[in-house]
């Protein structure tokens, strides 16, 4: 488990990184935090001519509320979103599911935006920029391209970040004060990739459930916005029984793969009771319930 | 003479190596890097069964920094093929070449070694040889397997049926025939394989002016490894020695000789220079002896009053692909039969089992070996039958255990239980779980709607083994003995050498201590050395739950004769009789005038002097060499009892209390003990809940990644609560048992048991192991899985 040979730079800036990107013309990688990347390069199951590290792009980092939206830079370490007072108080759907990424040792490295880029399904992070309808930002020779979570994610492992182009910032809008909120999951043990993963946001105008967000992870190849789940309790309000009946919809609308963990009907099953799980504590939480 | 230093066996004796292990100061094979030092990185088969057509190794040795390719035929020529013999009368011998010759058997086989200036670079080797493969059809399920229309693996076999023994007792045909009520079930107890936190790996040294050539092993058995590497390369065994310094868990999994030790020894002499390899994780997934991987089904049949009357089983087992030495691949199926009867009186008793080859790394021992499946299997067997009688579980066990007036007793395989403490084990888990409230418990839990479960296992194992039976059934191999060497230096201070070798026990503690106080000294005066054949007398290794039997009782002789002989000495010095002397913290004086005394640095020292300070005629020096044969073994047992909880959404299940009450005869260190325990229900709540290799129908290892393979995590381990039970072995020196194994044994048995227990208001069984969310979801009623059905 040694990678194979690969040459290696290590840019202080964005528009360095982005040289060495076009002079290797696709046949370069990025390196974020490399908890991914770096499984996949011992395996040599990758095998890029060369690495660009982005490390030490100090202006990667950073947590920043502007005009409503949370804009967080690409290199931003789980950890250091898990532990943010502003993420808490303006976005706690993300620090609820940032704690459920990985163990710590890899939140300390791993970043915001390696997790968007490495496009994992079963991942949290992408499942919370779809449920917040959030962008993100590619920057490359061309200048910027902002794209939005259903023009990002392809398929599994796979968005449509070109392969000279470098995520640079994520940009979360910060729902209103009283919305609800929730992220609950399933893993076989702690710290595990998700089986099913749920993120919910709820938002009310009086009584009325004006929008409802439920995003599936570990349900299909990208992170499933269940819209027919949403419709429900937008239309019907937020009752035990409209959960009840979103759950069952959100069960029919997601598409699992089986694997040695769970069958698809199992994460089915799962869906259904975590979509259920998470309403209820969504709901619980609006207007700053617990 | 007698010792009057403060109790050392029995005492909570903080173990003497963790500050080593902890602050890290141990050295593990991966410290040590001689000069001139090559690394060994190898070509792993990605095929479960296929020809080798062609293997041409040219453009890796082209490579810069690559010294040599080794080729499976190259390495036949510098070794024998391995061949693990047995006298049992139904088996075929097999041949585990070190690297694949002409075919390959499973997938992640050592096929070639590339030996370079850096592991990265012998990587980069292993991408440059050219292989072509020409598929065979992969045996992957051991039923099958056994077919008419399965490959053939061994074609110097013709059949994959490896081996086949049976047990009988009395009628059990009749027994069966006539009982009141008879349960049955078709157990699955799926593959498992050891996580050890250092992997395995070695380094081999040939030094050319002496002749002599050195591995360092993460290995258990150093002198098994060097007896037969000796044979295989054809070297004199005093040119061989195999140092296994600080190990980092076995397990069993490091008992056996590997594939790359043999390889990694005759690259060395070949190139003479020191050759290196440490397997990564994934090759630990792949090529690391495996375990357990049996089907049994089973019939237990009783009175009406809950007697025993006979027991019924035949057991499949999957060995994979080689069998391995020294075991051979019966370890762990003729141990499932050996021990299934468990702590209970079976009048009559009929066993088989089966060892099948298929396209898996090959099987081998794992903590518990056999006994795990064991008592799984006749637990369930004993809860089911509770629950036919409707009898209470534990109240079923009292009245089948063997009973003190039993002892010494025969089990129906031929196994002699010397004496335990069966039933008090019970009553205590009892009473320590509370065990009345405890049901009282789950009534309520239950009318809450929640699924409490209360579980219960009994467990006898064999410890400590002695020469009248082999470790392993029919192995040819002696490991009835170990030796101690026990030194005393001019100073007085204390070196005591053992040929076991310790990987995570604290034997360098629990040794120390026995040595310590037969010989009255403190315990800091005591080094042990252990884990290095050219400084110990002969031995094996560790394994099998005997370290603190066999090399504790060698230990005893050995202080025993070093102390006679100081004592001989100090009467001398003291002008007093040796009857009248006592020892008190390494001082000797003589009873009832403690200033009339000699330390026994003073005592060393004479020792050492010459005929001086001697005795007339008394041979200088102060050590002495004693071996130590158990002859049969001791039994070793305990109760444990789980309570868990099943969610009724997610099918996760929680321990919510442990509880164990283990009898392991006179205890050398509780703390020890304890965590022995605690570390081997640890093991067993994996088997239980979580671990599985799981290979796909092509023989494809799905399982590669501690992404796949589930080892418990801090958040599945409960508090445990372990109690002791002291039945001293009234046959093994010092009165010890062995119990490294039982934890991994007893648990899976009372999780399922609890698990089942739960469920039991659904009528649903637990009859396969791990029980996954995924199992007790299919096996819910009203699942709408794809495979319905009442058992999880
Ligand atoms: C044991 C373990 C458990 C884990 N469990 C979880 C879990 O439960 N949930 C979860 O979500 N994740 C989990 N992870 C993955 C972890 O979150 C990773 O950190 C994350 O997926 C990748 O982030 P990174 O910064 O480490 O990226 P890297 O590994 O460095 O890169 C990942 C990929 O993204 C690309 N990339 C990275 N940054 C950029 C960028 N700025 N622009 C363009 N491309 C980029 C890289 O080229 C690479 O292809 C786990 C990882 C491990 C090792």
């Amino acid at each position: 488990m040694k990678p194979a040979p690969f040459e290696y730079h290590v840019p202080t800036t964005v528009e360095e990184a982005l040289a060495h990107l076009r002079h290797y013309g696709g046949e370069a990688k990025v390196l974020a935090g490399g908890q991914s990347l770096m499984p996949l390069l011992n395996f040599r199951l990758s095998r890029p001519a060369a690495l660009v590290d982005i490390n030490r792009i100090g202006a990667l980092s950073y947590i920043e509320e502007e005009n409503g939206t949370l804009r967080l830079g690409a290199l931003t370490r789980q950890r250091a979103i898990e532990r943010s007072d502003v993420v808490r108080s303006r976005l706690p759907l993300l620090t609820e599911a940032t704690a459920l990424v990985g163990h710590l040792p890899i939140r300390t490295r791993g970043t915001i935006g390696g997790s968007l880029a490495h496009a994992d399904p079963s991942a949290e992070y992408p499942a919370v920029l779809t449920a917040l309808e959030g962008q993100v930002v590619a920057r490359g020779a061309g200048g910027e391209r902002i794209l939005r979570p259903e023009e990002f994610f392809r398929t599994y492992l796979t968005t449509t970040l070109g392969p000279d182009e470098i995520l640079t910032e994520v940009r979360l809008p910060i729902p209103p004060p009283g919305s609800g909120w929730a992220f609950e999951e399933f893993s076989r043990r702690h710290g595990d990739f998700a089986l099913v993963g749920i993120a919910v946001l709820l938002l009310v105008e009086g009584t009325r459930c004006a929008k409802a967000r439920l995003v599936a992870a570990g349900a299909g190849p990208v992170p499933a916005r269940l819209r027919g789940a949403e419709e429900i309790l937008e239309r019907d309000g937020l009752t035990e029984q409209s959960f009840e009946a979103a759950a069952a919809r959100a069960a029919e609308l997601v598409e699992p793969d089986s694997d040695i963990h769970a069958s698809a009907a199992f994460r089915r099953h799962l869906t259904r009771v975590f979509t259920l799980r998470a309403l209820r504590k969504a709901a619980r939480r609006i207007h700053g319930g617990h | 003479m007698e010792a009057l230093t403060p109790k050392l066996v029995g005492a909570r004796v903080k173990r003497l190596e963790d500050r080593r292990l902890l602050t890290g100061q141990g050295s593990y094979v991966d410290d040590f890097r001689p000069p001139g030092l090559l690394h060994a990185a190898f070509l792993r088969s990605p095929h479960a069964h296929a020809r080798i057509v062609r293997l041409d190794p040219a453009a890796a040795r082209a490579l810069p920094g690559v010294a040599a390719v080794a080729t499976g035929a190259e390495i036949a020529r510098l070794t024998r093929p391995v061949r693990a013999l047995s006298k049992m009368k139904e088996y075929r011998v097999t041949s585990f070449p070190p690297l694949a010759l002409g075919k390959v058997r499973f997938a992640g086989e050592a096929v070639a070694a590339v030996v370079a200036a850096s592991r990265y670079v012998a990587e980069d080797g292993l991408d440059r040889i050219l292989v072509d493969y020409e598929p065979l059809p992969a045996v992957s399920h051991m039923e099958a397997a056994m077919g008419a229309g399965a490959a053939l693996l061994h074609e110097e076999t013709g059949s994959n049926l490896l081996l086949a023994r049976e047990f009988a007792t009395g009628d059990v045909d009749s027994a069966i025939a006539g009982a009141a009520v008879v349960v049955r079930e078709r157990f699955r107890f799926r593959r498992h394989t050891a996580v050890c936190l250092e992997n395995r790996g070695c380094l081999a040294e040939y030094h050319e002016g002496t002749g002599l050539l050195t591995l360092r092993s993460a290995t258990q058995c150093p002198g098994l490894v060097r007896d037969i590497l000796a044979d295989l390369l054809d070297l004199p065994e005093h040119r061989i020695r195999v140092i296994a310094a600080d190990v980092g868990g076995g397990f069993g999994a490091k008992s056996s000789l590997y594939p790359e030790e043999i390889t990694v020894a005759a690259l060395a002499l070949w190139l003479r220079r020191p050759v290196k390899w440490i397997s990564d994780r994934r090759e630990d997934l792949l090529a690391t002896s495996q375990a357990w991987d049996e089907i049994v089904e089973a019939e237990l049949a009783l009175g009406a009053d809950g007697t025993i009357v006979g027991l019924r089983a035949e057991v499949t087992a999957d060995v994979g692909a080689y069998s391995i030495y020294p075991w051979t691949a019966a370890i762990e199926p003729v141990q499932t039969i050996s021990f299934l009867p468990g702590p209970y009186r079976v009048p009559h008793y009929r066993a088989h089992a089966r060892g099948v080859t298929t396209c898996k790394a090959p099987m081998g021992p794992y903590r518990g070996v056999g006994r795990p499946v064991a008592a799984f299997v006749m637990e369930g067997l004993m809860d089911r039958a509770a629950r036919l009688l409707g009898l209470d579980p534990t109240e079923l066990r009292l009245r089948n255990f063997i009973r003190p007036e039993d002892f010494p007793y025969k089990s129906p395989s031929g196994i002699v239980w010397d004496r335990a403490g069966f039933t008090e084990t019970m009553l205590r888990a009892r009473e320590t779980l509370g065990y009345e409230a405890a049901r009282a418990e789950q009534a309520q839990a239950r009318a809450e709607g929640r699924w409490i479960g209360v579980g219960f296992a009994s467990y006898v194992e064999l410890t400590g083994i002695g020469s009248a039976i082999p470790v392993s059934p029919g192995m040819p191999v002696a490991t009835g003995t170990e030796a101690a060497t026990v030194r005393v230096d001019p100073s007085g201070t204390v070196t005591a050498i053992f040929g076991i070798a310790s990987h995570g026990q604290g034997l360098e503690t629990s040794l120390a201590q026995v040595v310590a106080e037969e010989m009255g000294l403190p315990l800091e005066h005591v080094r042990v050395v252990h884990g290095d054949t050219a400084l110990s007398p002969y031995g094996t290794g560790t394994y099998a739950s005997r370290s603190a039997v066999l090399a504790g009782g060698a230990g005893i002789l050995a202080g025993r004769a070093v102390r006679e002989k100081a004592f001989t000495i100090a009467a001398h010095l003291l002008e007093a009789d040796p009857a009248d002397l006592v020892v008190n913290g390494g001082r000797v004086a003589v009873r009832g005038t403690p200033d009339r005394g000699v330390t026994f640095r003073e005592i060393a020292n004479a020792a050492y002097s010459g005929a001086r300070r001697l005795p007339r005629g008394m041979e200088p020096g102060l050590e002495a060499t004693r071996f130590y044969d158990p002859y049969f073994g001791t039994a070793s047992s305990a109760t444990h009892a789980a309570i868990v909880e099943v969610d009724r959404e997610t099918y996760e299940v929680t321990i919510r209390r442990y509880v164990v009450v283990e009898d392991c005869g006179r205890i050398i260190n509780p703390l020890i003990v304890e965590g022995q325990v605690h570390g081997g229900v640890v093991q067993g709540a994996g088997a239980a809940l979580l671990e599985e290799v799981v290979y796909d129908g092509a023989g494809q290892l799905l399982t590669g990644t501690l992404m796949d393979y589930l080892v418990p995590a801090a958040t599945l381990v409960p508090t445990m609560e372990v109690h002791h039970v002291e039945t001293p072995s009234p046959t093994a020196l010092g009165g010890f048992r062995g119990m490294g194994e039982g934890g991994t044994i007893g648990a899976p048995a009372a999780i399922a048991n609890a698990v089942a227990d739960a469920l039991s208001p659904l009528g649903i069984e637990v009859s396969e192991l791990p029980i996954t969310p995924e199992r007790l979801f299919r096996a819910m009623p009203d699942s709408g899985g794809a495979d319905r059905g009442s058992r999880a």
